[in-house]
């Protein structure tokens, strides 16, 4: 296994094993013997409809892949989905120019997530019990703005454009996704940052003595969460041209971790690979597909779902 | 037990929150509202106490609600469409909810995993089966169908007594639900447990220092199965609780209810870094938040607004309990591990 | 080997990844015999107690107690078979009472589980008076000082009436007195037929206690006597092989550089921090190694971390070149070209899953920088060059930290700080688990860096090893200094004698 570090590209001793390529490869053999099976799965028109479907969860979930890398969670990232696409719906409703209502929702995620953020580095409580009593309150807040019900936004075809539009032939919301992804992959390998953020999840401590400001850091990643959330929202209502705060309900934020796990993160941090997240965001775009294709009941879904979370963690655990 | 120097703040607090919203709130001094809050909340109660176990574990329990469900729609399945003597159905649907709870366990203890995704994870596959079996779904006449096995029904009873002693003319008081008597039962078993049994010592020790207590010889996979799996046999209970009152069960039985157990099992002292809390306190936790969450209600706040406030409680719960545990923090605190 | 001995393991090994720690092994004890096990860290005697006591499963290999073959890897099978062992990392738990701790895992119970207080209590008391020590048996534990928390695992070790008593460094954080109370018990278990393998550094003891003497090195056994039959530097020559061993005769033999005359590059006065130290002054100069020495327990790390600002102080004043400083995160004080070598580098110091490289410009980091881009490039080269200066081994910039000996981990530590080219460099205890060759390299190279200017502060516990590098030394007992002297002043019998001075209140 080839690790980038800074020395250059070089072979991470001592070496991985095959246990690192498992779950990978046999998402690649599933998915080949799936599409030898139903050629219909690699026509163009699905595989660019699989990438429109997980550019949502994959802005989010490329993210997540620093949050997790730093030892932590973001279980809140759903209301705020949520919380986004109902602001910039209802803002634009109200006669709010375009670029001012994007602003208003990226800046709630990003001011979330920091709030996040800043309980966790700050406060020293616990990433899992701050965002899920995030999640409670943000859900609880998107209600009280909008309750339950559907908004719809009509005529704003800019606002459109983000979710339905196209540019060089590929969908605008993959190419966010891709823009998304290739911000974080350049952090990751090209900037201070990349290295700070395995470093924090690694030892925390030891990175403080030399001299970093790590609770900034990790403020700083769980803003880009929030942010992510933010940006995933707009994306979504902007695709269905409704905002509501009842969407990026439960299984949003198993999706998510699902992919980042599946891309062989570890939760324990320290360790984590932005390019690998997206390879686990692809697998589980094209296992829904299938599974879709399949008219595989939701229910069961989710039982896979959760199957795959515990067999990929588990794999992992036996290599250490 | 060790007496803990903030273990009085609590019933303190209790007693404060009540006596302000009895002040304030209108309607809220009456024998109706205490009998609402009992039978409202002991469910919640004895949810909080199975979280705590996990908790004490230096773990969580995500897939309490999903359990909830399980066995609320096995109890369902069971009597309405096997139709099933009641005591079979009861039996049946607690050992549903504590093979959950034993899964749990087991994936945490065989694949090593994190306890917060592992039961992430079963919290999804839990409610994917409980939508696979669901009786509403199959036969949708069912669905408005309600429950009347005498066994589960009796549940739901509540205990007069203010009729008992003879004072019902003198004073209104709450009937006392059987699921309050239910919690006190368990609150007591538990805690005698924790307190006085060799198991509850090794739970504290696996939930203090897991590694000193393997070197002390204690089995720490058994007891860490042990914890998931009361943890689930108590949601059973209160799934079938909740059920009974409800006469019937819904898929999004328990929704949500893991982050009120867990809000409860903090307030209630147990400690996030495992080692340390007690049983009583997650039952005061869960009544606490009862009390606050029906005050609100009939000072008419909106539910989301209580949603709001039920993190923002969980938030400040757990803010002030590390506050507190960085101040009494004593001479050892250098020392090497 | 008799069959019928206590405790007896053929053939035991274990390997760590690539690194082998224990090769085949053999190792029996009689009873009735107290046998010391020596060796540099990295030897293999940790991981062969720990093996004994069932705490690790060995690779390969079997374990028999009493002569009949014990399941392996399992602490609870080997203290049914009456095995004790006293770990050198704290078992306690923090939160439950002194009673609790003593008998955890086998409290008396009555039918059920039920825990019989009473009666336990009854025999607890009975064991502190059989060993003259004195506890609050229902405090929790973890509000008492590390001495009582050590002596709590000796005791707790001793209730189980074992036949075979493992004792991994089990006198680090005790005083002279609790030392020969130690050495008293462990003579008169001795007596009732007990088995006992002592593990130490301080090879005092293992000369004052111990019947026979086994040595380990690179995972082996290199000899196996009595203890009467070597002297210690024979000894020394066991566990580190010849020329080392000579080498670092050589280098403590070099005489000491005169005092510099000029300012103190930084002054410490009346530093105090209300229950911790009191008082702590001293000056550094350019160009000198200061030691700060002392029993453990003597505050100097506090003292360290409160220059560096980790911690704060409540009086006194820190003047850096003659201008009075008070850093309030370690951000600042490295700003100020001021860097700490902390004493646990595991917790405190490295990255352990992350390469070499990343370590050592970890806190250089924005020298690297150029703009919002860091330069890999620049960074190879200044890992390439630190790996040579040191000797690290092997000579991989990409190596995980993890997979690196501990003399080598030290270095990638050192060299660390080395790269800020600090003013001021403080070490706290640098040398403890590095074997004696590293142990060399890195006093090598803090000479060098004295001879460029630097200002060096070593707080180290290894008499051995200050009078070996300081040019001056300072004695702190319970927080205040007691002395200070230059080093070719004083010898280490005396500054024993310091250790142990009575502090005025």
């Amino acid at each position: 296994m080839n690790v980038h570090t800074l020395s250059g590209r070089q072979r991470a001793l001592p070496r991985a094993n095959w246990r690192t390529v498992a779950v990978p490869l046999a998402a690649v053999m599933a998915i080949a013997l799936f599409a030898w099976h139903q050629p219909a799965f690699l026509g163009a028109e699905n595989l660019i409809g699989i990438l429109r479907q997980v550019a949502i969860v994959g802005i989010m979930a490329t993210a997540m892949t620093f949050v997790i890398m730093t030892g932590g969670i973001d279980l809140s990232i759903g209301p705020v989905l949520a919380l986004s696409g109902l602001v910039a719906v209802l803002s634009l409703d109200a006669g709010v120019g375009l670029p001012l209502a994007l602003a208003i929702a990226l800046g709630l995620g990003l001011a979330i997530g920091l709030l996040n953020g800043s309980l966790i580095a700050f406060g020293q409580l616990p990433p899992i019990i701050v965002t899920l009593a995030m999640l409670s309150i943000v859900r609880g807040s998107a209600l009280l703005l909008g309750g339950p019900d559907l908004h719809a936004v009509r005529g704003q075809l800019a606002f459109s454009f983000i979710g339905t539009g196209s540019l060089v032939g590929l969908p605008f919301s993959v190419c966010l996704f891709a823009a998304v992804v290739a911000l974080f992959v350049f952090a990751q390998r090209r900037t201070p940052l990349g290295l700070l953020v395995a470093a924090i999840g690694d030892n925390e401590r030891a990175t403080w003595l030399s001299g970093h400001r790590t609770r900034l850091v990790t403020t700083l990643i769980y803003g880009l969460s929030g942010l992510s959330a933010a940006l995933a929202g707009l994306v979504l209502s902007s695709q269905v041209h409704t905002g509501s705060a009842t969407y990026g309900e439960f299984g949003t934020e198993l999706d998510v971790i699902a992919a980042v796990v599946l891309g062989g993160t570890q939760l324990v941090g320290g360790r984590g690979s932005v390019v690998r997240t997206v390879v686990g965001v692809l697998c589980l775009g094209a296992l829904n597909n299938a599974m879709n294709i399949l008219d595989v009941p939701i229910d069961l879904q989710l039982i896979a779902k959760g199957l795959i979370i515990a067999v990929a963690l588990g794999l992992g655990q036996l290599r250490s | 037990m060790i007496r803990r120097p903030g273990a009085a703040a609590l019933p303190a607090f209790f007693a404060l929150t009540v006596a302000f919203f009895c002040v304030f709130a209108p309607r809220f001094a009456t024998a109706r509202t205490f009998e609402d809050l009992l039978a409202g909340y002991s469910f919640v109660a004895i949810v909080a106490m199975g979280q705590a176990l996990p908790i004490l574990l230096r773990g969580i329990d995500l897939s309490v609600g999903a359990i909830v469900a399980l066995a609320g729609m096995v109890a369902f399945d069971l009597s309405l469409i096997a139709h099933l003597p009641g005591w079979a159905v009861l039996l049946l649907a607690l050992a549903a909810a504590t093979l959950a709870g034993a899964i749990n366990g087991l994936l945490i203890v065989g694949l090593r995993l994190q306890p917060f995704i592992a039961t992430l994870a079963t919290l999804a596959a839990y409610r994917g089966v409980v939508f696979a079996i669901s009786g509403r779904q199959r036969m949708p006449e069912l669905s408005t169908t309600p429950l009347d096995d005498p066994w589960i029904v009796s549940l739901d009873t509540s205990f007069d007594i203010g009729g008992a002693l003879g004072l019902s003319d003198a004073l209104a008081l709450p009937g006392i639900p059987l699921s309050f008597v239910v919690t006190l039962a368990i609150l007591l078993i538990l805690q005698l447990v924790l307190s006085c049994t060799r198991v509850g010592q090794a739970l504290m020790a696996v939930g203090g220092n897991a590694e000193a207590a393997r070197l002390a010889g204690i089995g720490v996979s058994r007891h860490v199965v042990l914890a998931y799996t009361l943890s689930g046999l108590c949601a059973g209970i209160a799934g079938l609780l909740l059920v009974a009152r409800l006469t019937t069960a819904t898929e999004s039985l328990g929704n949500g209810l893991e982050l009120t157990a867990i809000a409860a099992a903090v307030i209630g002292g147990v400690s996030l870094r495992g080692g340390a809390g007690s049983f009583w306190g997650p039952v005061l936790g869960a009544f606490l938040l009862g009390v606050v969450l029906m005050g609100l209600t009939l000072y008419g706040i909106s539910q989301f607004v209580q949603q709001i406030l039920t993190g923002a409680i969980l938030l400040a719960a757990v803010a002030h309990a590390r506050w507190f545990a960085q101040h009494r923090v004593g001479p050892a605190a250098a020392a090497p591990g | 080997m008799d069959d019928a001995l206590p405790i007896r393991a053929r053939a035991v090994t274990k390997t760590y990844g690539t690194q082998t720690v224990l090769q085949p092994t053999d190792f029996g004890v009689a009873a009735g015999e107290v046998r010391a096990l020596v060796g540099s860290n990295g030897a293999g005697k940790s991981t062969l107690m720990k093996i004994l006591a069932g705490a690790i499963v060995p690779d390969a290999g079997e374990v028999r107690v009493g002569g009949a073959s014990a399941p392996l890897g399992k602490p609870i099978e080997m203290l049914r078979r009456g095995v004790a062992c006293i770990y050198q990392h704290s078992n306690l738990l923090p939160e439950m009472s002194v009673l609790d701790n003593l008998y955890l895992g086998h409290f008396a119970a009555r039918r059920f589980g039920w825990l019989d207080r009473r009666r336990q209590r009854e025999q607890a008391q009975a064991l502190l008076a059989r060993h003259r020590v004195e506890l609050d048996l229902d405090g929790p534990v973890g509000n008492l000082p590390t001495v009582k928390q050590k002596q709590i695992e000796i005791l707790k070790a001793l209730a189980l009436d074992a036949r075979v008593l493992l004792m991994d460094e089990p006198t680090g954080w005790l005083s002279v007195a609790d030392v020969a109370r130690l050495h008293e018990t462990i003579r008169g278990l001795r007596a009732s037929g007990v088995a006992i393998v002592y593990t130490s550094h301080i090879l005092d003891d293992v000369f004052a206690v111990c019947d026979t003497v086994t040595v380990m090195r690179d995972g082996q056994v290199v000899a196996d006597a009595p203890i009467s039959a070597l002297t210690r530097e024979r000894l020394i020559e066991l566990m580190v092989g010849d020329t080392i061993a000579r080498q670092v005769e050589a280098v403590a033999q070099r005489p000491a550089p005169a005092a510099p005359q000029d300012a103190p590059r930084l002054r410490v006065t009346g530093l105090c921090r209300q229950g911790v130290f009191r008082h702590v002054g001293f000056d550094l100069h350019a160009g000198e190694i200061l030691c700060i020495t002392g029993l453990v327990g003597a505050k100097r790390t506090e003292v360290l971390q409160a220059i560096f600002g980790c911690d704060r102080f409540d009086a006194g004043a820190v003047e850096l070149d003659g201008r009075r400083v008070a850093f309030k995160s370690p951000r600042e004080a490295i700003a100020h070209g001021v860097g700490l070598v902390t004493e646990d580098r595991h917790r405190e110091g490295l990255l352990l899953n992350l390469p070499v490289a990343e370590n050592l410009i970890l806190a250089t980091l924005r020298r690297y920088c150029r703009g919002p881009l860091l330069q890999g490039a620049r960074v190879r080269e200044a890992a390439l060059r630190w790996i040579a200066a040191l000797n690290l081994r092997p000579p991989e910039p990409a190596m995980l930290v993890q997979a690196l000996s501990g003399g080598n981990q030290q270095k990638v530590l050192l060299g660390k700080w080395l790269d800020l080219r600090p003013r001021v460099l403080m070490l706290d205890e640098p040398t403890v688990g590095v074997d004696v060759g590293a142990k060399a390299e890195i006093y090598a190279a803090l000479r060098a860096e004295r001879s460029r200017g630097m200002a060096i502060l070593v707080v180290s516990s290894d008499l051995e090893e200050v009078m070996a590098i300081a040019d001056r030394i300072v004695v702190m007992a319970e927080g205040r200094v007691v002395r200070t002297c230059a080093a070719h002043d004083t010898s280490i019998p005396q500054l024993v004698r310091d250790f142990g001075a009575v502090v005025p209140a």
